[in-house]
C-alpha cells in the first residue's frame, strides 16, 4: 500500500508540474530562477522534474518490482532534500516551488514533505530486500496486500493520506481559519475598542494629514522644490505642520541640471489638524518655504508656469 | 521626533511661523497659473530638465559609519554607499532619525550620486514593505496575513497603526478589518522576527 | 510602444517588490515575465496576459478595456498631481485590481479611480514617496 501511497503523492505533484498552467507561478521566487537565469529555463527544469515524478510513480503503481521502484522513489526523495538544502543554503528566503500555492521560504514542511518520499522510497525498497530473507514492511505488490487484507490495506491508505494531506494540502485553509472565524464569531472583533480606538474620534493621524496634502493644490504648487519624503510634524494651537526638504535655485532651475544644484530650503505646510480626506470643504493649506542657511523666506512660485516634474526621470 | 529639545523648539516655533505667514492656498490657483487640466492638455507633460537623473538603491545595511554613511549590499550582491544628510528624511514606520537605522535593516533609496559612487540621499525608506495579503486572522494587537502562501504576523503599533477602507479617508480604528479580505499592507518589516509593524492596512469593498 | 506622448489609460497605481529582496519580499521571484527587479523601473500590468487577466479582473470596476499590453512594454507614468514622470518597463501581472474597485487617489479634488498599475520601488519613488502606498497616475506610450 506504501507504494500506492507515494506513487499517487508523486503522480499528483509531478502531473501538476509537467501539465499546471501554474507551473510557471510555481517556479517563480525558487533558486531555480535565480540560478538558472530567469523563469522560463526554472519552468522547463519544473516540468523536467515533474515528468521524472509522474515516471516513478507509473513504476511505484505498475510494477511489481519493489527493489528498483522502491529504490526510484528514495532517489527521488533524497534528491528534493538535497535540492532543499542546497536553496536553503544558497538562497533562504527562496521558495521551495512544491506547490504553487506555497511560496513561503523553504521550511520544515518543505523537508518534511522529501523526508515523506524518502521513507515511502526507503519502506518499498526494504519490501523488495525480503527477498534476500528481510522482513517485508509494505507487504508485497499493493494489490496483494489489497487483496490479502482489504481493511488493513485501506486502512493504511487512509491513514497514509491523512498524512500526506497535512504535508501537501492545505490543512490551514481547511482547519485554523474556521476555527479563528468561529472565535471571531463568539467572543466578537477583538479590535473594537482596542489600541487603535481609544484616542480622540475626530483626531486625524498623521499619515492622514500627508495624504491630504500630498493630493492638494498646495503640493502641486510647491512639489518641483521638494525632494524628500516628509521629515518632520508637529502640532500647534489646532495646527499640524509637515515640514519637507528641497532644493531651490532660481537662477538654475530649468539650466544645467548641475548636481546638487540650488539652494536648501524646508518646505513647511500648515493645514488644519482635524482635516481629512473625508472633510466637507477643501482644506485650507498654508506654505512657507525657508532657506535652511540664510533663514530668509523664499517665493519659489514665481516665474512658473506649470508644476514641475522635479524629480526627472530614469529607464 | 519624540526627543524635543529647546532648540527643535524654536526652529519649529519659526518654521511654523513661517509657514502661517506663507501663501494660503484654498483649492484654487493661489500661487501662479496652476490648471491640471491644462497640463494634461498637452499630450504629455514636459519635464523639468534642471534635474540630474536621480539614483535609487536598495538592500541590506551591513555597517554604518559615523551614523550617517549606510554600507548597502544589494540583492543581486552589488555594493551601495548611502550618506545620509541633514536634508535626508528617513522612514522607518514613521518619519525618523539615522539613529533609528541599524545594521541588518533593509531599505530603499533615493537620491544623487556623488563622482565617487556614493549615493547623497533625499529620501530613505527603512524596511518598508507594500504587501498585497489576505487577512487570516485577527487578534487584539496583531493580524494573521496570508502571503505567498506563507503566513505573516501583522502587528498594531497603538498610534501608528490606520487603516483605509475602500478609499476613505486614514482612520486609527481597524476594526473594520474583516477575515478573509484582501488587503495591501504599508509597513515596516521586522528583521528579528520576521513580522511587520503595520503602517497602514488598505482594504477594498 | 515607448516611452512617448500616446495617452493610454489612468487611474491608481501602487507599488510592489520582486525579484530578489530582502524581507518578506524575498518570495516574491521575478514576476510573470521572470525579469523583475525592486531597483530597475519597472512595472506590472493588469492585461499583462489573458492568464494575467484572469488574475485581476479589471473588467469587474469598470475597466474593461484596458488594453494588452505584453513584457517589455513601455509606458510613461505621470503622477496626477505633482507631473513628476518615470519610465518603466512591464515585467509583471497586476495589480489585483478586482480587489480594490472604486478606489480612488484624487489631487485637487479630481480623482483616479481603480488600481491600474503597480510600480517597483525604484519607478514609484521617482513619482511618489513610498510611504503613500498608492497615487494617480496618468500613462502614456
Amino acid at each position: 500500500m506504501i507504494a500506492l501511497l507515494v506513487g499517487g503523492v508523486l503522480g499528483w505533484s509531478g502531473s501538476t508540474k509537467l501539465f499546471g498552467r501554474n507551473t510557471p507561478v510555481q517556479a517563480s521566487g525558487t533558486v531555480l530562477e535565480r540560478k538558472l537565469g530567469g523563469l522560463p529555463r526554472a519552468t522547463a527544469a519544473l516540468r523536467a522534474v515533474g515528468a521524472a515524478e509522474l515516471l516513478v510513480a507509473l513504476a511505484l503503481v505498475a510494477l511489481p518490482v519493489p527493489l528498483a521502484t522502491g529504490a526510484l522513489a528514495a532517489l527521488a526523495g533524497t534528491g528534493f532534500a538535497a535540492y532543499l538544502g542546497y536553496a536553503r543554503a544558497t538562497a533562504p528566503d527562496s521558495s521551495c516551488g512544491c506547490t504553487a500555492r506555497d511560496k513561503a521560504p523553504i521550511g520544515v514542511r518543505a523537508f518534511a514533505r522529501a523526508g515523506f518520499v524518502l521513507a515511502g522510497g526507503a519502506v518499498v525498497l526494504a519490501d523488495g530486500l525480503a527477498g534476500a530473507g528481510l522482513p517485508a514492511p509494505a507487504g508485497g505488490p499493493w494489490w496483494e496486500a489489497l487483496r490479502d487484507g482489504p481493511a488493513a490495506a485501506l486502512g493504511l491508505l487512509a491513514a497514509g493520506a491523512v498524512l500526506a494531506w497535512l504535508l501537501f494540502g492545505d490543512p490551514d485553509r481547511a482547519v485554523r481559519l474556521p476555527l479563528r472565524r468561529l472565535r471571531l464569531r463568539l467572543f466578537g472583533h477583538p479590535l473594537h475598542g482596542g489600541p487603535g480606538t481609544a484616542g480622540d474620534p475626530e483626531a486625524v493621524p498623521v499619515e492622514g494629514s500627508v495624504e491630504l496634502l500630498e493630493r492638494s493644490l498646495a503640493w502641486q504648487t510647491v512639489t518641483h522644490v521638494v525632494r524628500s519624503g516628509l521629515r518632520e510634524h508637529w502640532d500647534d494651537e489646532g495646527w499640524r505642520f509637515l515640514r519637507y526638504t528641497g532644493l531651490y535655485d532660481p537662477g538654475r532651475q530649468g539650466a544645467d541640471g548641475a548636481e546638487g544644484a540650488g539652494r536648501p530650503v524646508s518646505v513647511v505646510f500648515a493645514m488644519d489638524a482635524k482635516a481629512g480626506l473625508d472633510s466637507p470643504r477643501p482644506p485650507v493649506i498654508r506654505v512657507g518655504v525657508v532657506d535652511e542657511e540664510t533663514g530668509e523666506r523664499v517665493d519659489v512660485t514665481a516665474g512658473r508656469e506649470r508644476p514641475g516634474a522635479l524629480l526627472g526621470e530614469g529607464v | 521626533m519624540n526627543r524635543t529639545t529647546d532648540s527643535t523648539l524654536d526652529r519649529r516655533r519659526f518654521l511654523s511661523a513661517s509657514a502661517l505667514g506663507g501663501a494660503t492656498v484654498v483649492g484654487a490657483t493661489a500661487l501662479g497659473a496652476v490648471d491640471p487640466d491644462a497640463a494634461f492638455a498637452a499630450p504629455t507633460p514636459p519635464l523639468d530638465p534642471a534635474v540630474a537623473e536621480t539614483s535609487f538603491a536598495e538592500g541590506l545595511i551591513t555597517g554604518i559609519d559615523g551614523g550617517t554613511l549606510l554600507h548597502v549590499k544589494g540583492s543581486y550582491g552589488e555594493q551601495h554607499r548611502i550618506q545620509l544628510t541633514n536634508a535626508t528624511s528617513i522612514w522607518k514606520l514613521h518619519p525618523t532619525t539615522a539613529e533609528d537605522v541599524e545594521t541588518g535593516d533593509g531599505l530603499y533609496a533615493r537620491g544623487l550620486e556623488m563622482p565617487d559612487g556614493t549615493i547623497a540621499a533625499d529620501a530613505v525608506w527603512v524596511n518598508i514593505v507594500n504587501l498585497d495579503v489576505t487577512v487570516r486572522g485577527i487578534g487584539k494587537d496583531r493580524l494573521a496575513l496570508g502571503y505567498h502562501g506563507g503566513e505573516l504576523i501583522g502587528r498594531i503599533v497603538p498610534g501608528r497603526s490606520t487603516a483605509s477602507y475602500a478609499g476613505a479617508a486614514l482612520t486609527d480604528d481597524l476594526s473594520g478589518v474583516r477575515m478573509g479580505q484582501h488587503a495591501l499592507v504599508l509597513g515596516a518589516w521586522r528583521p528579528k522576527d520576521g513580522a511587520v509593524d503595520i503602517a497602514r492596512i488598505t482594504v477594498g469593498h | 510602444m515607448a516611452c512617448s506622448t500616446n495617452y493610454l489609460w489612468r487611474g491608481e497605481a501602487t507599488w510592489f517588490c520582486c525579484g530578489a529582496a530582502w524581507g518578506p519580499c524575498g518570495s516574491a521571484g521575478g514576476g510573470a515575465c521572470g525579469n523583475c527587479r525592486s531597483a530597475s523601473n519597472h512595472g506590472a500590468w493588469p492585461n499583462a496576459s489573458a492568464a494575467c487577466w484572469d488574475i485581476t479582473r479589471p473588467d469587474l470596476c469598470g475597466e474593461g478595456g484596458i488594453p494588452r499590453r505584453g513584457c517589455g512594454s513601455v509606458m510613461r507614468v505621470v503622477q496626477e498631481c505633482s507631473k513628476s514622470a518615470v519610465c518603466i518597463t512591464i515585467t509583471d501581472c497586476g495589480p489585483r485590481t478586482k480587489s480594490f474597485c472604486g478606489e480612488a487617489a484624487c489631487c485637487n479634488g479630481v480623482c483616479r479611480t481603480n488600481r491600474i498599475l503597480d510600480l517597483t520601488p525604484a519607478a514609484y519613488s521617482q513619482i511618489a514617496s513610498l510611504s503613500s502606498g498608492k497615487t494617480g497616475v496618468w500613462i502614456y506610450e
